[in-house]
């Protein structure tokens, strides 16, 4: 019986039902949603909210109320910047990725010790940050939407590369791998979770918390900067606020995925099953032609529901 | 024993409490506690760590109940059940901890809970104000207080501060007033100002219970002392027919002078491990001392004469405003924990939920935080650390499930052997442990004890606070005596018994 319950309620088991069950009901909607296509199709836009959730998994997993909404604002960012370094040049890809991620990063930075040396709260300083870039987003693009992908990065994220699956794919499996190795072979990885646990218990075995918190924002800036050149690579251009929607999405995903937003607790792949499961009921809801705020209120149940399973498992696990 | 029959003529008795005892589990806190106190007198209430006083007066307040015995307030019986209560019939608890709301004004502190109201309920502004100056007008001959009733509290003096912290109290108009360590935080100028104060209250008539960590204080200002020990009360003298040492005698009781182990004198001329030269800041004034390789250094006196500042200064915490360090003698800058552990310090918390515990990782997750810094490792390879981690927990004889047990599964007491584990596994060669067997059980303690001598044999210097006393005699070879954030005198040899430790730790110099 409590063998049933712990089963029923581990994170993983319930987000793989749930991808399983709503592949089910979207195939009973519309024949053909769970076809071996459309499937890929599905994970080539999760790995996007996957890579974004990667950044947020840091933050919250680090603790005392981590949180970080700029990521929308930071995916536009790095899409626009990838977009003009780019201006459709497969020679300007890699240069590309350096500037979205290194923009993102720093600005990511500024956030982090917004955070750890002025001591404002996550949430505000995140939102802060957000609303900052998106005004110069609009400043620099005047509104209009600039710069074009390389062909070569458009097909690496949404053609066949080996074994019928795009090359966004194997980045995003070797993300996920070196998550698990960051948070479980490393020392930062295991000063993270320290801090999320008990942030004066970790200063007192000598962990830089401040530096550590600092770089996790940097980190949760740069994954949203190499979004946003995935998203570019996606849709081939890319408008200013590209990235809002992948915001509350990425914190879903965290969630579902059995990272406690009180942190210290949890693992990336949770949240790889996590994303794909909000992936596939996005694209069920679109199936149903359900309106975008119908989307919206459905998301927004969907992690008030999630808070409050766990919050009340959490308590009987101790 | 100087069991003095209670002579004072009853009418003027504004408390008395007889046989009154308390158990908090399976400690008994209080067997026999006994104070009487008339009216206009000033009553020092005196005992070494845990032996009941501050539960004494916890009951008379009514924020604990009592199990057992007699509790009279002006001549009737008092069953107390809620500090409201207490309150009622005129007992007022001055805490040393500065309980002001800062933004608030001084007139809004003094009555914060118990406004005047008006007519329609709401707070009468007019007469809040009248009150409070009527208060300050009746202190301000010897307070010369400097401030009015509008005045915000965070623009006063912490000396001024204090003097509101007393206006709250004597606003309810107690009769019978406890002050527990009233003076701690004060320097001789504010005691002085104080007393006056106590003197005032005197001269009107309330009965005063005075506890302080100060021999000279009780005897410049108490008419009668109450000596409690071992949750009993053992003596109650005139301020003027006792001397300092046979109240200090009453405090440590016969039984005290238990057998000592004897322990091989230190080499003459060996090169001290640690050397802490006039460090000061925060509580701390100008504290040198240093501790050879494998000795075992005490931190004895009352409860937060420094002792703790001392150990968290030293590991980095809580730096030092002033003053040197050395290890090995070379200097070290102690400015966060990092340096410390670099330096070969390792510090055990007796608050271990706070200080210590990293809830819902695991036992290796817990052990190995502090081995990552101090071998400044950037990889973790749980195979190739699992068995020095094993090791070090099994030399503490811990119980635990295995390694990637949570650590919360585990007792307080094999909790905190895995915070010790987390040192040994870094080799340190210094331990600071801060009152390290608080709230563990007797079992713990005694594999504790075990194991810091075999550290000590093997080497390694450790700075030992105990709350205890018995636990400082039992275990340390010197114990460094504070009061007041100094050190008052360092006990070795013939001097190290209880005795001398409690006469020190009421700042009695040598």
């Amino acid at each position: 019986m409590h063998r049933a319950r712990t089963i029923l309620t581990d994170p993983l088991v319930l987000a793989a039902l749930s991808i399983l069950v709503l592949l089910g009901l979207g195939e009973a909607v519309s024949p053909g949603f769970a076809r071996g296509d459309q499937i890929v199709r599905l994970l080539t836009v999760s790995a996007i909210l996957g890579i974004v959730a990667a950044g947020q998994s840091l933050v919250v997993i680090g603790g005392r109320e981590g949180i970080d909404l700029s990521v929308g604002a930071l995916i536009s960012l790095g899409a626009l910047l990838a977009g003009n370094v780019m201006s459709g040049q497969d020679g300007n890809i890699l240069p590309a990725i350096l500037v979205a991620g290194g923009v993102t990063f720093a600005i990511g930075i500024v956030s982090g010790l917004g955070v750890t040396v002025l001591r404002i709260p996550p949430l505000v300083m995140t939102l802060g940050m957000a609303g900052v870039v998106q005004g110069a987003l609009i400043a620099m693009s005047r509104g209009t939407p600039s710069g074009n992908a390389a062909p070569t990065l458009m097909a690496f994220v949404n053609r066949p590369l080996v074994f019928g699956l795009p090359g966004i794919l194997f980045v995003w499996a070797l993300i996920a791998l070196a998550m698990w190795f960051l948070l479980r072979r490393t020392t930062l990885g295991y000063a993270i979770y320290a801090m999320g646990s008990n942030e004066r218990a970790a200063e007192f075995t000598g962990l830089p918390t401040r530096r550590l918190r600092t770089l996790l924002y940097g980190l949760s800036g740069m994954f949203a900067g190499i979004a946003g050149v995935c998203v570019i690579g996606y849709t081939g251009n890319s408008f200013i606020s590209v990235g809002d929607q992948y915001v509350l999405p990425s914190i879903i995903a965290v969630v579902i995925g059995g990272i406690s937003l009180a942190g210290g607790t949890g693992n990336y792949f949770g949240v790889v099953l996590g994303a794909i499961a909000l992936t596939i009921l996005q694209s069920v809801l679109t199936t149903l032609q359900l309106e975008f705020w119908g989307r919206q209120l459905i998301f927004g149940a969907v992690l008030l529901a999630l808070m409050l399973l766990y919050g009340r498992t959490r308590q009987l696990r101790v | 024993m100087t069991q003095t029959p209670s002579a004072e003529p009853s009418p003027a008795r504004a408390l008395h409490a007889q046989g009154v005892t308390k158990r908090f589990g399976a400690i008994t806190a209080l067997s026999s506690g006994r104070i009487s106190v008339g009216k206009g007198e000033i009553h020092a209430l005196l005992g070494a760590n845990g032996c009941g006083k501050s539960t004494l007066c916890k009951i008379i307040a009514g924020t604990v109940s009592r199990d057992g015995g007699t509790l009279e307030i002006d001549g009737r019986p008092a069953d107390l059940k809620s500090p409201r209560e207490a309150e009622a019939l005129g007992v007022a608890l001055f805490y040393q901890e500065l309980s002001l709301v800062p933004q608030l004004s001084v007139a809004d502190n003094i009555f914060l809970g118990h406004e005047p109201r008006n007519a329609a309920g709401f707070v009468d502004r007019r007469r809040l104000i009248a009150d409070t100056e009527v208060l300050i007008a009746r202190f301000s001959a010897v307070a010369g207080s400097g401030f009015a009733a509008g005045t915000n509290v965070s623009r006063l003096s912490p000396d001024q501060r204090q003097i509101v912290e007393i206006l709250k109290v004597l606003a309810r108009n107690p009769s019978i007033i406890i002050f527990d360590e009233a003076t701690a935080a004060l320097d001789k100028r504010q005691v002085d100002l104080f007393f006056s104060i106590l003197r005032t209250l005197k001269a009107e008539g309330v009965a005063i219970i005075f506890i302080s960590h100060r021999m000279d204080e009780v005897f410049e200002i108490a008419d009668r002392i109450t000596v409690m020990r071992n949750g009993e009360t053992v003596a109650e003298y005139g301020a003027g027919e006792v001397d300092r040492d046979t109240v200090v005698h009453d405090m440590v009781g016969k039984l005290a002078d238990h057998q000592r182990e004897a322990r091989p004198p230190r080499p003459a001329g060996e090169t001290p491990r640690l050397v802490v030269s006039s460090v000061s800041g925060g509580r701390l004034r100008d504290v040198s001392f240093s501790v050879a390789p494998g000795e075992i250094l005490g931190l004895g006196g009352l409860q937060g004469q420094g002792q703790s500042a001392i150990l968290q200064g030293l590991f980095g915490a809580e730096p030092f405003a002033r003053g040197e360090v050395s290890v090995d003698g070379r200097p070290v800058r102690l400015r966060r924990p990092a340096d410390a552990i670099r330096a070969g310090l390792a510090y055990v918390s007796g608050d271990r939920g706070r200080d210590a515990a990293l809830h819902g990782r695991s036992i290796f997750e817990n052990i190995a935080a502090a081995t990552l810094v101090s071998e400044r490792r950037r990889f973790v390879w749980p195979s190739a650390l699992k068995p020095r981690f094993e090791k070090a927990a099994a030399g503490l004889n811990t119980k635990y499930a295995g390694m990637e047990a949570p650590i919360g599964s585990l007792s307080g007491g094999n909790q905190q052997k895995i915070f010790i584990a987390r040192w040994l596994a870094t080799d340190a060669s210094i331990l600071l442990l801060d009152d390290p067997t608080k709230g563990i059980d007797l079992g713990a303690k005694g594999d504790f004890f075990e194991l810091a001598r075999d550290l000590a044999a093997k080497g390694t210097s450790i700075v030992f606070y105990a709350s205890e006393d018995a636990e400082l005699l039992g275990l340390c070879d010197r114990i460094l005596v504070f009061n007041s954030g100094a050190v008052t005198a360092e006990l070795s040899g013939d001097t190290r018994d209880a005795f001398h430790l409690t006469r020190a730790a009421y700042g009695e110099t040598a």
